[in-house]
């Protein structure tokens, strides 16, 4: 290309062209708004220590350039006003929203002094450590938790993600496995929304729809991959579980599963087969208001395309209270058709670093289990959902406020929590008013928060563009960033605050006392990485020699399950008296389960489906992000909506027997006939205060998000805002 | 260099308006209601068979752009080249006359009163950058280059795929 005239200096700083002449420097950083399963790479333009503008790193494998609308909004997430500039020391009443500053040495110096009282009055256990979001810091929170010798470590996953884990496990003993998109012929999208939740990933799903793979989608909702699918299995909500048994009567009376797998790799499939007779085409249609017709074709396509791969979303369908049988149903097909940890199926590749699995083998997992569980008192939830405690290796969050109010078995007194939103829980409320009963609470976060606002203790967290941390991508790629600007104010990193509690409430743990640096070196050693040399590859770098574990690893090793084979017949819920098999359940509010219940409120209602723009409540502050959604809106079919004289727009109020927050109606067609939609997590319009806090599956206790009774009204003019 | 153009396989936008925020990143722009680029949602039929579509617009440079005819301040010009269609907002005197004639939207009206709109990013693409609202596109929806190029790499991927869907030829033949 012919060298194009150099512009005017202004024009360049317009342009934001990096250079000499504008004092403008790339530096590489990543994003860390959403899970990190993304994180992208970020090239930071920075002018005199300042962020003017943010880019996708072009060589991240992951991101290759491109960002979200949330990414894109980093600046605005760094510089926001609501970020905390200091450690803030409450003044007066819990909830007085006063605080005073106070120095980083004095906060710490306090928190130590109350925990080590604490432990002495009421053992360890009687202090919750608990992360949301970001969740880098997990595996060094964790570790403190355990070292400083209480079992309840909690995070966000007690209501996200981790139930699909545990229900694969109930199945497999391992994960349900990576979907591999690029090498399948038939993609189950089942409850996801990849092109709002997990952006990276939707490049590779369209170039694989453009050289002829299937799709078949399962949700009830219209998303941007409706137009891709060659079927859209549009289910009621709440009713996965009764699908994929329908789904599965017809692979096994049409001889079309897998009969060498199913033969000697499973235990209970005669009582599963038993089981979903029940479930024939027409039962189904019956219960999940899918025709006959299309489930028995969706079973065909996805039993007879070889190899095809599922991949499910983060929650929705182990958002229900049957969400681990329903979850467990559906991951059963992956076994049934052969597809278990198969090449162009679902490949289980554990995870490396933070979730991320890549082939790189670390010690994380021996990491954060500094002190075994057996060595330390049982965990919040262990009573109530054994199951939970026994497959996940952390307590049960959602079982918090009970345990807070009833002391049961155990006094909870204190709290260390780094994103901590109330807003997560069913019944918002409840959980606001129990914290309020803890004797001290800290939260470290970035922004000041309405749950920061009750804490003792607030500390202020950096962003992701002014710490130092390691990332590992799917891709193989590695990266160790370095600040890309000054911590704002005197916010520091989390893990820096980590590790100075660590050296002031876990002293014995001589790991932790070498810091963060040395903390990742030990867990990367089996991969003979370092960060010394991660360090020198400023944007990163691809390892080559990553070996990935082989296919069909059950053929050398069997399944880590009791029996040794993959389990139609749970024996782990069996042994916990729970049922064995993956039955269906309607959800507890549901037309067909309380119909008492449905004559006041009609309408199904399904919350937290992703929007582009929002992840939780983490960017609802941005104008940039807000700007494209400015209002809390329900979506609503126009049939429903014109029966109640709703029109686009109109401020309308949608109730439960719980209560009822203030939104505008979005007529749509995303939702069919019955059903309402709603983004969860508005502090004006938060839908977790319509639910009640006990709304939760038995087995993993994750809240019911995805399927209850509700009605929306038309406010009348005289309470209208507009 | 001929007319330079964007170009969006609608097939792939999903909605997700990260043009839009990294086009506002790129201007300094507020956000809200005033954009250099717009997506818009469009859903037909009803349930249960309904069709949902999106397509994010900004400036399209016209050829024979009405704003550049209407403005009586001759403000806005078509840069020799490469055909961008600019505006030198020393010489815009706010009257709005563009906007009513832009069958588009492109211009927009920031504190100043002056029209401010999608320059094609011409200072990244003097420096081999793409667009910023191309280059954030997670879906590579959005696109860009001379019109010409444009219209040929679109008519052999539509070419491929119909090629592809009459399978002429049978797939994995052992000779």
């Amino acid at each position: 290309m012919a060298m194009e005239p150099e512009l005017p200096i202004n024009s360049l700083l317009k342009g934001k062209i990096p250079g000499e002449g504008t004092g403008i420097e790339v530096k590489k950083t990543i994003c860390s708004i959403c899970n990190p399963l993304s994180h992208c790479g970020i090239d930071a333009y920075v002018k005199d220590g300042v962020v003017i503008k943010v880019e996708g790193t072009k060589e991240n494998p992951h991101n290759a350039g491109t960002l979200c609308s949330k990414g894109a909004s980093s600046r605005q997430y760094i510089y926001h006003q609501d970020r905390i500039r200091t450690p803030l020391l409450k003044k007066g009443d819990r909830g007085s929203g006063e605080f005073e500053p106070i120095s980083w040495d004095d906060a710490l110096d306090l928190i130590a002094e109350r925990f080590i009282k604490l432990k002495e009055e009421s053992g360890p256990e009687s202090v919750v450590f608990f992360a949301g979001y970001s969740k880098w810091m997990r595996p060094f929170l964790k570790r403190l938790a355990h070292s400083y010798g209480s079992p309840n470590y909690t995070t966000e996953s007690s209501l996200c993600h981790l139930a699909t884990v545990l229900a694969a496990r109930l199945n497999y003993g391992s994960p349900a496995g990576v979907p591999e998109i690029s090498k399948t012929g038939c993609l189950v999208v089942w409850g996801a929304n990849p092109f709002y939740s997990n952006t990276s990933k939707v490049r590779e799903i369209l170039d694989a729809r453009e050289r002829g793979m299937k799709i078949i989608e399962v949700g009830p909702l219209l998303t941007p991959i409706t137009a891709h699918a060659d079927i859209h299995l549009r289910i009621r909500p709440g009713t996965s579980g009764a699908l994929a048994l329908g789904m599965a009567h017809v692979i096994i009376e049409e001889g079309l599963y897998d009969k060498d797998f199913v033969e000697n790799w499973t235990h209970g499939f005669e009582e599963y087969r038993a089981y979903v007779k029940e479930f024939s085409p027409a039962v189904t249609e019956g219960i999940t208001g899918i025709s006959s017709s299309l489930i028995t074709k969706a079973a065909r396509l996805y039993a007879t395309t070889k190899p095809a791969a599922m991949m499910t979303g983060a929650s929705p369908t182990v958002h229900h209270t049957n969400g681990i049988q329903n979850h467990r149903a559906l991951t059963a097909l992956i076994g049934l058709t052969g597809n278990y940890d198969q090449e162009g199926g679902n490949y289980l590749v554990p995870p490396s670093y933070v979730s991320v699995p890549n082939g790189v083998v670390t010690r994380e997992a021996e990491f954060v289990q500094s002190r075994p569980w057996q060595e330390m008192p049982p965990r919040i939830g262990q009573d109530v959902y054994p199951v939970w405690c026994k497959m996940a290796p952390e307590g049960q969050a959602m079982h918090l406020p009970f345990q807070i109010r009833s002391g049961k078995p155990y006094p909870i007194r204190a709290m260390l929590a780094f994103g901590l939103n109330h807003r997560m829980w069913a019944g918002s409320d409840f959980m606001l008013e129990s914290l309020k009963m803890l004797d001290f609470i800290v939260d470290v976060d970035l922004f000041m928060t309405d749950t920061a606002r009750i804490a003792d203790l607030v500390l202020p967290a950096c962003s992701s563009f002014e710490r130092s941390e390691l990332k590992f991508y799917q891709e193989q790629h590695v990266i160790w960033t370095s600040p890309a600007i000054k911590p704002l104010g005197e916010s520091r990193s989390d893990a820096d605050i980590i590790f100075d509690l660590a050296k002031r409430i876990a002293p014995d743990d001589s790991l932790m006392g070498q810091g963060y640096e040395a903390c990742v070196d030990w867990i990367l050693e089996p991969a003979k990485l370092k960060v010394k040399d991660i360090k020198k590859h400023p944007g990163g770098y691809t390892l080559k020699d990553v070996k990935m574990p082989p296919y069909r690893k059950y053929k050398k090793k069997g399944f880590p399950t009791p029996s040794g084979k993959m389990e139609f017949i749970s024996s782990v819920l069996e042994e916990a008296g729970q049922d064995p098999l993956p039955r269906f359940k309607e959800p507890v509010l549901s037309p067909r389960s309380s119909p008492e219940v449905a004559k006041e409120y009609p309408l199904i209602l399904t919350s937290g489906a992703r929007l582009p723009m929002f992840i939780h409540s983490r960017t609802f502050r941005l104008p940039w992000t807000k700007g494209l959604r400015p209002d809390p809106m329900v979506d609503i079919n126009a049939k429903d909506a014109e029966t109640r004289g709703i029109s686009s727009g109109d401020w309308v109020s949608l109730s439960t027997k719980r209560g009822a927050i203030r939104v505008r109606a979005h007529l749509t067609e995303i939702v069919s006939p019955g059903v309402v939609n709603i983004y969860h997590g508005y502090p004006q319009a938060d839908i977790n205060l319509l639910i009640e806090p006990d709304y939760l599956d038995p087995i993993s206790a994750y809240p019911g998000f995805k399927a209850l009774l509700c009605e929306v009204k038309l406010i009348t003019e005289g309470m209208r805002r507009m | 260099m001929a007319q330079l153009g964007f170009s969006i396989d609608v097939s792939r936008c999903s909605g997700c308006m990260a043009c839009i925020v990294s086009c506002l990143d790129q201007n300094d722009l507020q956000g809200g209601g005033l954009a250099f680029r717009h997506v818009t949602r469009l859903e037909r039929g009803s349930y249960p068979s309904v069709k949902l579509s999106f397509l994010s617009i900004s400036c399209l440079h016209c050829g024979d752009a009405p704003c550049m005819m209407v403005c009586p301040a001759q403000a806005i010009y078509k840069r020799d080249g490469d055909g961008i269609v600019e505006v030198d907002r020393d010489l815009c005197v706010g009257c709005h006359s563009c906007a009513l004639a832009c069958p588009f939207g492109a211009p927009q009206y920031p504190a100043d009163g002056k029209m401010n709109k999608c320059n094609f990013c011409f200072e990244r693409l003097n420096h081999d950058m793409e667009p910023a609202c191309v280059c954030v596109c997670p879906t590579r929806a959005l696109g860009f280059g001379p019109l010409e190029t444009l219209a040929e790499q679109k008519a052999q991927k539509a070419s491929i795929s119909i090629l592809d869907s009459l399978h002429l030829w049978p797939l994995n033949i052992s000779l």
